[in-house]
């Protein structure tokens, strides 16, 4: 039979009893028609009824259908796998529906698992063998000082289930999956080897839900740099592509000015000074050099808080670098936005909240500075905020 | 604020995106600069010495490469040319658009290529950002983009319920969009049914900011070519079309004055608003046949819709909900599949329009509406709340109302 996009039209329609969900069908009640024509051709007959499906074969007229479906082989294929848009085919008339084309558009989805082409492996490379090739693969100048226990959990042909063990620049293979694991990976096969094989792009499979990760995210992430990329045995090179390595760091300082100047003086006192403006009286936190609002210098300082009250605050689960340190942050963590006593009540100011008061942090919660036992006139002089209980 | 009526009107004659993806290990600045250029200057029927002036943008804090424009200057053509380097933030492809639109109907030019490009592969995108806050305050508190309390507030406004469903909704409908364009960077093949599964099991990044609900890092660049109304009348390869109108405005504080017991007006109201009025236009929904949103997450797209279109309450939510946002809804927003699905900075909000000017014309390919579409809304963000808007119009003589 002609294969087209790598599979036939025949293996739609013979996976279609696999594919169908009986309880999303219980309450259709319809006959589909497909004819498609060319090479690879055919024609089928679908009849839902009742929660049950019954595909056949159509040898002459597609009789006793409410809707029908028209197209060349090739069409058809590319289609059903979203290689040709359907409504590019439909509205070039190279599908075509007889009977109601939305119907399909939106009880086939509905109804069946989409359609999948079978996979077939290239050269039999699956998952335990790319495995296989980890130890020999590691680089141990990339994972100094690295210790941690990566579990694969592997499902379907291939796969199976391997901690990689890294420690004292050294890299272990094992069967089985070990406790305590620092993360943990689960996917199917061909998740896996699309990854290696650099025709899945790791981002879109964990994003997609393809690849779940059960533990230290950012390990998971880091893994990929332990390892030489996998190269298909055999596999011609293709054209060297080279990257240039560049680690630019700069040593900056910024001038303060006065206002800010008087504000950072404010902190090493252990005060928070805001300035008020002397048009609209709003207080400005942390001090600006002119009321935006009325476009004049703002001269006067007046102290506020140093208790405040929540407004607003963001758990960050996302492991960002503190970009003043270049340190990944300890997640969870949360930013507060807080409006100190005396304060106008636009004037929200942001720190970081302590990390024991996550759990009991709510918006009109009161809080309090925790200073930094030498305060020295920088934004380190404040270390946070506290719950006020 | 005091806006002049416009020398002469303005039209896109040429449209030049790469492809989007997050490795683009193939090809150097200057090359994947040059291939959107050769589309725009193709989709025009130009060759570069009939462009006049060059206005180029991207985030050079991403790259870290100090004057880009002049390392790419063989892939934008400006070698001996009249050049412009643009850059503000997120908004850059939208205030290079702003910007040829104003070269060209000043008359100072006649034919004008903006190019925006990003290759955030090659830098640091967080880094960049945190480096974009006060350096004298808040620069310790940066995530970069990433904000979970929009999520929270409309929860708190809605209910769990309703906002975590509308925000998912938002997200597949994106998806579903990117998967008929075939440019787009990130396409799932999510279908509505898996809501419920995404909205418990999307790694959490900030709050009910999921992973699922963010935007993509892409690299990639846009290319857009503008003439004088003469120039175009004098014939063009496709259709023109014009350039009504455009506001671009930033109300910036500090970030937490956006958190206060009292909050200003957003930037995108007030743009939108503003806009909106002097061209008399009383009802966006209405007037409007596709909206090409700047939308970083579902979250901050559900909470910008309300502003941008000038609604209230949940008329929002109850337009998303009976499908009026749909591709072929009501108000289409983003068929391309937006930023969520394609985000490649310096490029995005350049194709915001591009992409609404390609509906006009109505050479979309898979994700062309199927109605007519004469009237469009494009839109950029950047910064803290910087925001662009322009309307782009598939026939001039449209009513000039209030410029004061």
């Amino acid at each position: 039979m002609t294969e087209y996009f790598g599979t036939t039209v025949a293996d739609i329609f013979n996976t279609m009893p696999k594919r169908f969900k009986p309880a999303e069908a219980k309450d259709v009640d319809i006959t589909i028609g497909y004819e498609a024509t060319g090479e690879g051709g055919g024609k089928w007959k679908a009849t839902i009824k009742n929660g049950t499906l019954k595909v056949e074969t159509v040898e002459g007229e597609l009789t006793g259908c409410k809707t029908t479906v028209h197209a060349d082989a090739e069409i058809f294929v590319g289609v059903t796998l979203g290689k040709i848009g359907a409504i590019d085919a439909l509205s070039s008339q190279k599908l075509r529906v007889a009977g109601d084309p939305k119907l399909l558009m939106l009880l086939l989805p509905k109804i069946f698992i989409p359609y999948e082409a079978p996979v077939k492996k290239p050269d039999k490379i699956t998952a335990r063998t790319i495995i296989a090739t980890l130890a020999e693969r590691f680089r141990p100048e990339k994972a100094e000082g690295v210790t941690m226990a990566i579990g694969y959990d592997i499902a379907g042909d291939g796969g199976g289930q391997w901690t990689i063990e890294i420690r004292d620049g050294k890299c272990a293979v094992r069967e089985g999956l070990v406790d305590p694991l620092t993360v943990k990976l689960t996917m199917a096969a061909d998740v896996y080897t699309g990854m290696m094989l650099g025709t899945l792009e790791a981002v879109t499979a964990f994003t997609s839900g393809q690849v779940r990760i059960d533990g230290d995210m950012m390990a998971a992430g880091a893994t990929a740099k332990f390892f030489r990329k996998y190269e298909v045995p055999g596999a011609t090179e293709a054209e060297e592509l080279l990257c240039l390595r560049v680690t630019n760091a700069i040593d900056q300082r910024f001038a303060t000015g006065p206002v800010m100047g008087r504000w950072f003086s404010g902190l090493r006192e252990k005060k928070f000074l805001a300035n008020r403006c002397p048009e609209c009286g709003r207080t400005q936190i942390p001090p600006r050099e002119v009321c935006a609002w009325c476009h004049v210098r703002v001269l006067d300082f007046v102290e506020v808080g140093p208790k405040g009250t929540v407004t607003n605050f963001d758990i960050v689960h996302f492991a960002s670098p503190d970009p003043l340190t270049g340190a990944v942050r300890d997640t969870p963590y949360a930013p507060v936005y807080v409006v100190l006593d005396g304060s106008s009540e636009q004037e929200a100011f942001a720190m970081e909240i302590k990390k024991e008061d996550i759990p009991r942090l709510t918006v009109g919660a009161r809080v309090r500075p925790v200073w930094a036992e030498k305060t020295t006139g920088s934004y380190r002089d404040v270390i946070g905020f506290e719950l006020d209980i | 604020m005091k806006m002049h009526k416009r020398n002469r009107n303005v039209a896109i004659i040429g449209i030049g995106q790469t492809s989007l993806s997050s490795h683009k290990e193939d090809q150097n600045q200057v090359e994947m600069v040059q291939e959107a250029v050769l589309r725009a200057l193709d989709d025009a029927g130009l060759k570069i010495g009939e462009i006049d002036c060059i206005v180029h943008g991207n985030m050079e804090l991403f790259e870290m490469q100090f004057a880009p424009d002049l390392w790419h200057s063989l892939g934008t053509g400006a070698y001996g040319k009249d050049e412009y380097r643009i850059t503000t933030g997120g908004t850059t492809g939208a205030t290079l658009v702003c910007a040829a639109d104003n070269l060209v109907a000043s008359g100072l030019y006649d034919t004008v290529l903006a190019i925006g490009m990003e290759k955030l592969q090659e830098g640091n995108t967080t880094g960049g950002i945190t480096n974009m806050a006060d350096p004298l305050w808040f620069r310790n508190l940066q995530t970069g983009a990433l904000t979970g309390t929009t999520a929270q507030e409309m929860i708190d406004e809605f209910g769990e319920e309703r906002a975590k469903r509308a925000a998912m909704r938002y997200r597949i409908m994106m998806d579903k969009h990117a998967m008929l364009n075939p440019r787009a960077h990130r396409r799932f093949g999510l279908e509505y049914e898996q809501a419920a599964d995404l909205m418990a099991n999307s790694p959490q990044l900030v709050g009910e900011l999921r992973l699922i609900h963010m935007c993509s890092q892409s690299d990639g660049a846009a290319a857009m070519i503008f003439t004088s109304e003469e120039k175009a009348k004098a014939g063009t390869k496709h259709p023109p079309v014009w350039v009504r109108d455009h506001i671009q405005v930033h109300r910036e504080e500090t970030i937490p004055n956006l958190f206060g017991f009292t909050k200003p007006e957003m930037t995108h109201r007030y743009a939108a608003r503003t806009l909106f009025a002097r061209n008399g236009i009383q009802n966006p929904v209405d007037y409007f046949d596709v909206f090409e949103m700047y939308d970083p997450s579902a979250w901050w797209a559900m909470d910008w819709l309300r502003e941008f279109l000038l609604l209230s309450g949940d008329e929002h939510l109850r337009m998303l909900e009976a499908g009026d946002f749909d591709l072929d809804g009501r108000l289409p927003i983003n068929p391309s599949g937006g930023v969520i699905a394609s985000n490649p900075i310096g490029a995005t909000a350049m194709l915001r329009p591009a992409e609404a000017a390609l509906q006009i014309r109505g050479d979309a390919g898979g994700h062309q509406i199927k109605k007519e579409v004469r009237h469009a809304l494009a839109s950029g963000f950047g910064g803290t709340f910087w925001t662009a808007l322009m309307i782009l119009e598939k026939e001039l003589g449209w009513q000039e109302v209030n410029h004061d």
